[in-house]
């Protein structure tokens, strides 16, 4: 026991207090946020075609007139009589020509929209939106109802859903938080595993490659080498985590103060339309924040950390049989991809399949996997999973890890030895034997 | 004799092929014992099973008269022929963790590195990573962290590879400090020059069999024919007359001396042959030639082959 610790406090104290481990430990959240709000920025606004799009309207009259103006980024233009409307389009003067020259506004299949370049999916939409819109207000005003009652009659925001307990309580319920808790807890146990995975296998090769492994199995159990190394790495690992928490939580509660201001100073501005927006706006945070309090979170913290310890524990045990097996970074390939394939397989099961039914029969037999289920654990616990499942679930997890630390250790104790040839898989199963 | 170490018919199979066969050696207590063997003998696969890295598929190894375990570990100190240090540690922090390994407290730990380091006047040293020094001061502490912990038995794989002269000999006069302070030394090496000056006792292995062990002067005795050396001042004209003995050899000599091998009959005596040539005024050397462990290696592994 007391040499897993020497190895343990030796692996944790020469990467805590490497320059490369601080740096990460500050800089990390900081380049995550920039990442997902760089991707969810560039999804939304950057890829969107915002140019001011011009377009000739043609046809009927009711309609055209309707149209005859501003939206959005369309600027509809009735053209004059002598207008060379293909000439202009041709030259790129105009960006459309639209011809509305359907009888009955109910079917607007023979309208037609000639281009010289083609719109975007979500352009040709929305413009197509907009056509029918108006042309259900011409309908309705033909039917003797008026502008003011049609825009008095427009139903605005969305339905919400609310979960009954078995006490009857109701409780906002939000499958989007849900869902981006769960799908976020996934990502990160997937990350740790990969990122903390691979410092063990690296830390055995380095061992090996430095030769000072046999000065170290002349001290210690290669089994205890091995164990000092996991338990060390995941220590890293788990300080790391908690860096990060701890500095999320001051960003968010910064965050938080400074929006709860903006709200404040709002509240005293002249009643305009721009303060209903505002307020509407609180309210859906106010919801938001309502659903995020009342997430299961006594069940989830603690799912999270068993699975995200039990994950890791069983992934780096294998990827330090890895690397105490290989002579050079090169050859980590050909093991790396299948032990991985697990991993990536329960990430698309994740994604695809627990959220169109969290609690279904494919999402069940993953989470008993123990390859698959640290992801899909996490995944499916903020939509409810019973602790009998969670405790089933652990159980076979904790108790492959002790049959692969077992395996392990033994192809561990034999590969850290062997130069020269590159393994096989063959030479896995012998040294196993052995 | 008095052994420390006592191997009994040790056997070790890697898949089929027999690397170790059936050997079977006595390291007496306090001694320099020397382990030969050309390349691919079976010396690292016997050295680790004394260092309890492996175990002996059939056979038994003694230490002091107890089984060998991993509870002797403390006791040992091995020096592997391959070996190395973490790159990114300090040299204390990486004397210190071996020193930890080997059971000591943090603080006897301190005492210890504070000890070597002064006595080998590297104190300056302590804070430099690894990668910092040359080959030499890397071999040096790596030396330290071998014995560290005062083992009782000392397992030494060419301990002098990447030594300059001076280093080489700062570590030779310490191997002799700690056998004249009673610890057994397993020394393995291709110098056969080294063996001859530090052991007292050999073993050869070849093919993972003990091909030879024992006393090194008894073993060169042994190995001795009555061969001799006379040695001349070269002089062309001068006819000498070898008809009552064999020749073995004429030649110069690097001295550009004229030497001649002889190898007395059963019924000749040194003394005969001194008699004899003792006639020429130019001789100037006469001396028995025992064979080197060199010689000896080479003819028994080559007569093996």
């Amino acid at each position: 026991m007391k040499n897993i610790w020497v190895i343990l406090k030796r692996e944790y104290t020469v990467r805590v207090k490497n320059k490369t481990f601080v740096i990460m430990t500050f800089l990390a959240p900081i380049l995550i946020g920039l990442f997902y709000g760089g991707s969810i920025y560039f999804a939304t606004k950057g890829a969107e075609d915002n140019t001011l799009k011009k377009i000739y309207i043609e046809g009927n009259q009711a309609l055209c007139k309707s149209m005859d103006k501003s939206f959005d980024n369309f600027s509809f233009i009735i053209p004059q009589k002598n207008t060379n409307i293909e000439k202009e389009l041709s030259e790129e003067k105009i960006d459309g020509w639209l011809i509305l020259n359907d009888l009955d506004l109910r079917f607007l299949d023979s309208s037609q929209l000639i281009v010289k370049n083609s719109f975007s999916l979500n352009t040709k939409s929305s413009l197509n939106t907009f056509i029918k819109t108006q042309a259900t207000k011409i309908l309705l005003q033909s039917k003797g109802i008026t502008q003011a009652t049609i825009d008095s009659s427009e139903a605005l925001g969305n339905i919400s859903m609310v979960e009954e307990n078995e006490l009857g309580e109701k409780q906002q319920s939000s499958t989007e938080i849900k869902s981006a808790v769960g799908l976020v807890m996934s990502l990160v146990i997937y990350m740790f595993i990969f990122i903390y995975g691979s410092m063990v296998m690296r830390s055995a090769m380095e061992e090996k490659t430095n030769r000072i492994v046999e000065v170290i199995v002349s001290s210690v159990k290669p089994f205890e080498l091995m164990l000092g190394k996991i338990l060390g790495v995941a220590l890293v690992g788990l300080t790391q985590f908690m860096a990060w928490i701890l500095l999320s939580f001051t960003l968010v509660l910064g965050i938080g103060k400074y929006f709860n201001i903006a709200l404040e100073n709002s509240k005293n501005l002249p009643n305009t339309g721009g303060k209903q927006e505002i307020i509407q706006s609180a309210m859906d945070q106010s919801n938001i924040l309502e659903s995020i309090g009342q997430l299961p979170y006594a069940q989830i913290i603690t799912v999270f950390f068993i699975f995200f310890l039990g994950g890791y524990l069983l992934y780096s045990s294998v990827f330090a049989a890895i690397g105490s097996a290989v002579n050079q970074e090169t050859d980590v390939q050909q093991f790396m991809f299948p032990v991985s394939m697990p991993l990536i397989f329960g990430i698309i099961i994740a994604q695809s399949v627990v959220f169109q039914s969290p609690n279904g029969e494919l999402a069940k037999i993953f989470s008993m996997i123990p390859f698959t289920s640290p992801i899909l654990m996490c995944v499916r616990v903020p939509f409810g999973v019973s602790w009998t499942e969670i405790f089933t679930s652990a159980l076979i997890l904790y108790t492959t890890f002790f049959l692969m630390v077992w395996l392990s250790a033994k192809i561990y104790r034999i590969g850290i030895l062997m130069y020269g040839k590159k393994p096989t898989w063959k030479d896995f199963a012998k040294w196993i034997r052995q | 004799m008095n052994s420390y170490i006592s191997v009994e018919n040790v056997y070790k199979y890697f898949d089929d092929k027999c690397v170790s066969n059936n050997i079977s050696l006595e390291i007496p207590q306090g001694e320099i014992f020397g382990l030969l063997g050309p390349n691919g003998a079976g010396k690292t696969t016997l050295i680790r099973m004394l260092a309890t890295i492996t175990q002996p598929d059939k056979g038994t190894i003694y230490i002091n008269g107890e089984a060998l375990s991993e509870k002797h570990i403390k006791q040992i100190g091995y020096m592997p022929e391959e070996r190395g240090l973490y790159k990114k540690m300090s040299v204390v922090d990486q004397l210190l963790f071996f020193a930890e390994l080997k059971g000591y407290s943090r603080n006897q730990a301190k005492e210890e590195v504070k000890f070597w380091m002064n006595k080998l006047e590297i104190v300056d040293w302590a804070p430099k990573k690894m990668e910092e020094l040359s080959k030499g001061m890397a071999q040096k502490i790596q030396f330290i962290s071998t014995i560290l912990h005062k083992p009782k038995f000392l397992i030494l794989d060419e301990p002098f590879s990447g030594f300059d002269p001076v280093n080489a000999d700062m570590v030779k006069d310490l191997i002799i400090e700690l056998k004249n302070q009673g610890t057994t030394i397993l020394f393995s090496t291709h110098r056969m020059d080294n063996i001859e000056e530090l052991c007292n006792h050999l073993a050869i292995i070849h093919q993972g069999e003990k091909i030879l062990d024992g006393k090194i002067n008894e073993i060169r005795q042994q190995f001795f024919n009555r061969e001799y050396a006379l040695e001349f001042i070269e002089n062309e004209n001068i006819e000498y007359d070898h008809n009552e003995f064999s020749l073995i050899q004429s030649q110069i000599n690097n001295f550009g001396r004229r030497e001649f091998t002889i190898q007395l009959k059963e019924n000749q005596a040194p003394r005969d042959l001194l008699n004899h040539y003792a006639k020429y005024n130019n001789m100037i050397g006469f001396k028995e030639k025992i064979p080197t462990i060199h010689q000896i290696f080479v003819n028994k592994v080559t007569s093996k082959k």
